[in-house]
């Protein structure tokens, strides 16, 4: 089976500001590369600073990464001018870490998830409405939020929203970063299966990013571990558990307390 | 440090040339160009014009032209004055002095009255004393300068205790130096009222917030603790502490010296540069007004430079940023 | 009363007060420019309820202020003629927005009553105060609105687009902020024409403060859409495939709305002063057209100053509107809990 993305070497490079810029300038995606089959995992997981939410946000193309290519629908996506982007974009999707920050405030959620409908084409409002009901339909929720503000909702509700938002292009990859890491624990594993449930019916590949190896390895069919800006390790989930090889990995496996044994019982596989 | 200082130098520089471009650019552009007036006064002979126009090189590009002034600005030299017929730069500093001491006096009295009076303020926040300040406060800041001034004057009118502007009263030449002083005091009276009136409520305020801030510092709790006494507290922890935002007023205060004060001198009949510039705008006396627009733009960049000083010495954490940021 | 119904308050109360200058038409009893020759310089008329004998009058009265005989400047008032004060009276005509032309007047006389007294030329001080005021407060509003715009346009690409744009327009911004603001406003000023009729020195006067005024506000703008480009829904919406327009009109901008509203708030009354300081001098609008500042400008001759004490009030007629806009800013302040803006300042 082909790939459905596929990056290759990709590298992101900051410049430094102001004087003293050459000691400033810091790598923060070292050559990586990777691929997701259609209705897979990848799992990139890695501590803060390691480089995973560069990665994430190079391949959803919200920033230009240096070098590097990213394979998508037949296409370098890395290379593409905003134009032809404006395209492709539909098809990949990113989901922020923190919803508070992620739906505008003074929006009511009809418009939120509305909004790349809007944005993408001459969509009549009825038809706009209809659609939003339907992708929140989707992620569980009944259409009475509709009319509802980000701040009357809870943080799992909140996601679901900017999950419904996410798929209503009909996407099909989606970038999870760090979905998970502002919820409570009952509700990450609610929007875990959530999660399950929506690859296994609509086919996508989602690229999740975490530096929870436990969840990863829930929810992975493959694993990347990340370490300053390069892949240090990738296998599957059961090998990484058998004998993790590197050392950033070890420290990963200790700090999400995995002893082999799956501690959430909500969590289906 | 030095680099600091060399950086806030150079900014300040970078200022004054900019502001000594648009000035210049501003002049030459001006509609109206004061020599055809001029040669339309049949007072003044053809010759002269055209000799005035030669000297100051009305017919060549603009770049050789500012090259030209900047460079006798270089020299002290702002120019020559129509209306006067002398130099501007003397006549410039001599108003300035004026101004100088208007406002000098009128700013160290602000801040020798907003310091203690916010301080106090902010011991007892919240309680009717600081909330009375507060309102008597408002009042103030609700009157227009402008409003204040007249009404001042008007006052003084009425009931004669003041005089009613100017900087001396007539015959001063021939006063005794105490008499003088004294002269030059009582006129001076009304003025700093007006200034002093304006400027109080802001400081105040911004005095009372900072310190407040301060005051529920848990580093002030500790230094309490350790039995320090009250004023030695205010005065030698909190003051400081709380000096970030009231440095970059001191520096506001020292930069708006030369202007601040156009209105109430002109009001007052205060001989300062306000006046003299107003004239100076009215009579279309070009090169007064740019030397005058420029002597107090220096003036403010040269105050913020100070803050900025005065800010690195105070707050190491200025001191403790990456060098040259 | 919670923050909303306070700001609710403040706002209608200052909407009531430029709605009486709006229809200064109506509540001034004469026309600002009517010469009254018989009256120069009228001390303010006093109305009577308690006639001569004691009795109680229910609708008021006066007496009508005659020159005495060999002065010029001496009135008395002539108390066996007691002329009742009727309202809604048929007087000169008016516009009110300019377009609605009326001649109702809320009060008149059958002979000239001046409540504020008259000017050098006999014209009534009343009505000159609330004309003058409409051209005085319009000079504000207008000049605010002109700054708020240009600082919000330049700020938002600076802010936006970054790069050497922002590096460029925040350097001239600096430029600006660094000259006073005073003298920067008189020596624009100064650099265009002196002597120009009233409406082309409204104009002139008002395109200097937005000249003047704009750096402020842009930088202001600059530094909420700067972090406001970096919140999520922002890239989120990036991420559709949205473009920077559309990012600045839906998720950008609206995020100034509340800043800029303070700013207002604080600039109107700012420019107000500033109008009225350029025409006290000289340099704004022109007689014969009122405006406070000009109408105060007679008070610089000392024998005006000395006996007509009067010519005073105008400067009092800014007092509740100042007051008004402070109220509303430092609600507004309070309601959006924004970063502190420094309130009016002396000598900006």
């Amino acid at each position: 089976m082909e790939p459905v993305i596929r990056v290759e070497n990709l590298v992101k490079r900051h410049a430094g500001r102001g004087p003293g810029r050459a000691a400033d300038a810091f790598t923060a995606v070292d050559s990586v590369s990777f691929s997701i089959l259609p209705g897979t995992t990848l799992a990139l997981v890695g501590e803060s600073g390691s480089g995973k939410s560069s990665v994430a946000l190079c391949v959803a193309c919200l920033e230009r990464a240096t070098s590097g290519r990213i394979w998508f629908a037949g296409q370098d996506a890395a290379a593409l001018g905003e134009r032809e982007l404006r395209m492709v974009r539909p098809r990949i999707q990113l989901v922020f870490q923190d919803p508070a920050n992620s739906l505008n405030p003074r929006w009511t959620v009809r418009e939120i998830v509305a909004e790349p409908l809007l944005v993408q084409g001459r969509i009549p409002r009825s038809e706009r409405d209809a659609l939003a009901a339907q992708a929140l339909g989707r992620v569980g929720l009944s259409a009475e939020y509709l009319g509802r503000k980000p701040g009357e909702l809870s943080g799992g509700q909140r996601q679901r929203v900017a999950i419904a938002r996410a798929l209503i292009l009909e996407p099909n990859v989606l970038i999870l970063d760090e979905v998970l890491s502002s919820l409570d624990c009952s509700t990450q594993a609610q929007i875990a299966n959530l999660l399950t449930e929506l690859q296994r019916s609509y086919g996508l590949a989602y690229l999740f990013i975490t530096h929870d190896l436990r969840m990863a390895v829930h929810l992975a069919d493959e694993i990347a571990v990340m370490s300053a800006g390069k892949i240090v390790e990738q296998s599957t989930p059961e090998q990484i558990l058998g004998g993790a090889q590197r050392p950033e990995t070890l420290s990963l496996l200790v700090a999400s307390g995995i002893n082999g044994k799956p501690t959430n019982p909500v969590l289906q596989r | 440090m030095m680099l600091f200082v060399l950086r806030r130098a150079g900014h300040a520089l970078f200022l004054l040339f900019g502001v000594s471009i648009l000035a210049f650019f501003f002049s030459a552009l001006a509609p109206g160009n004061y020599f055809d007036e001029m040669r339309l006064n049949p007072q003044i002979s053809a010759d002269r014009v055209r000799a005035l126009r030669a000297q100051y090189q009305v017919d060549q590009p603009m770049t050789v032209r500012y090259a030209h002034w900047a460079g006798a600005l270089l020299r002290g030299d702002l120019g020559f004055s129509f209306t006067y017929n002398t130099p501007v730069a003397p006549l410039l500093w001599a108003r300035a002095r004026n101004t100088l001491l208007l406002a000098g006096i009128a700013t160290v009295l602000v801040w020798m009255l907003a310091l203690p009076l916010g301080i106090w303020s902010a011991e007892r926040l919240g309680k009717s004393a600081d909330v009375a300040l507060s309102w008597m406060s408002a009042a103030l800041l609700i009157v227009p300068d402008l409003t204040l001034a007249l009404g001042l004057l008007v006052l003084a009118v009425r009931t004669g205790w003041l005089p009613i502007g100017g900087m001396v009263s007539v015959g001063f030449d021939e006063f005794s130096p105490v008499h003088k002083l004294r002269d030059v005091a009582v006129h001076l009276v009304l003025p700093v009222t007006v200034l002093v009136a304006a400027a109080l409520p802001v400081l105040l305020r911004h005095v009372r917030s900072a310190v407040a801030e301060t005051l529920e510092a848990p580093f002030l709790r500790a230094a309490q603790g350790h039995g320090i006494s009250r004023t030695r507290l205010l005065y030698r922890y909190a003051l400081p502490a709380a000096g970030h935002p009231l440095i970059a007023l001191f520096g506001f205060s020292l930069g708006t010296l030369l202007s601040g004060s156009l209105l109430v001198e002109v009001v007052m009949s205060w001989p300062g540069l306000g006046p003299f510039l107003l004239e100076a705008i009215l009579a279309r006396d070009l090169y007064v007004v740019i030397g005058g627009v420029l002597l107090s733009t220096l003036f403010l960049v040269a105050g913020n430079f100070v803050a900025d000083l005065l800010l690195y010495w105070v707050d190491p954490r200025i001191r403790a940023e990456a060098p040259g940021r | 009363m919670n923050a909303r119904a306070r700001l609710l308050s403040a706002a209608i109360l200052l909407g009531a007060l430029h709605l009486g200058i709006v229809c200064a038409g109506f509540f001034a009893p004469y026309d600002p420019a009517a010469q009254d020759r018989e009256h120069p310089y009228a001390p303010p008329m006093r109305l009577h309820f308690v006639d001569a004998g004691g009795q109680l009058h229910l609708r008021p009265f006066f007496y009508p202020q005659t020159l005495r005989a060999g002065s010029f400047d001496e009135y008395e008032e002539k108390k066996a003629n007691a002329i009742p004060v009727k309202f809604f009276v048929r007087g000169a005509p008016y516009r009110v927005l300019g377009m609605l032309p009326l001649r109702s007047h809320l009060f008149g006389g059958d002979l000239p009553l001046y409540l504020l007294g008259s000017d050098g030329y006999g014209r009534d001080l009343l009505s000159r105060v609330l004309f003058g005021g409409q051209v005085s407060l319009l000079a504000g509003l207008i000049g605010a609105t002109m700054t708020l715009s240009i600082g919000v346009c330049i700020g938002a690409v600076a802010g936006f687009w970054s790069g050497w744009r922002d590096e460029a327009l925040m350097r001239v911004a600096e430029l600006f902020l660094a000259l006073p603001w005073i003298y920067l406003l008189f020596a624009m000023r100064a650099f265009l024409p002196l002597t120009v009729p009233p409406l082309k020195a409204f104009l002139l006067v008002v395109v200097v403060f937005a000249a003047v005024g704009w750096a402020r506000p842009a930088r202001m703008v600059r530094g909420i859409v700067l972090s406001a480009k970096e919140r999520d829904f922002v890239r989120a919406a990036r991420g559709f495939g949205a473009s920077g327009a559309y990012l600045l009109r839906r998720h950008i901008l609206p995020e100034t709305a509340s800043a800029v509203l303070t700013q207002a708030a604080i600039l109107v009354p700012q420019f107000v002063l500033a109008e009225m300081t350029l025409s006290f001098l000289g340099l704004g609008v022109p007689e014969p057209v009122p405006s406070w500042g000009n109408m105060l400008a007679s008070l610089q001759h000392y024998n005006v100053l000395v006996s007509y004490w009067w010519m005073y009030l105008p400067a009092v007629a800014m007092v509740p509107f100042f007051l008004g806009y402070l109220v509303l800013a430092s609600l507004l302040q309070e309601s959006s809990g924004a970063a502190k803006i420094e309130v009016a300042r002396s000598g900006v």
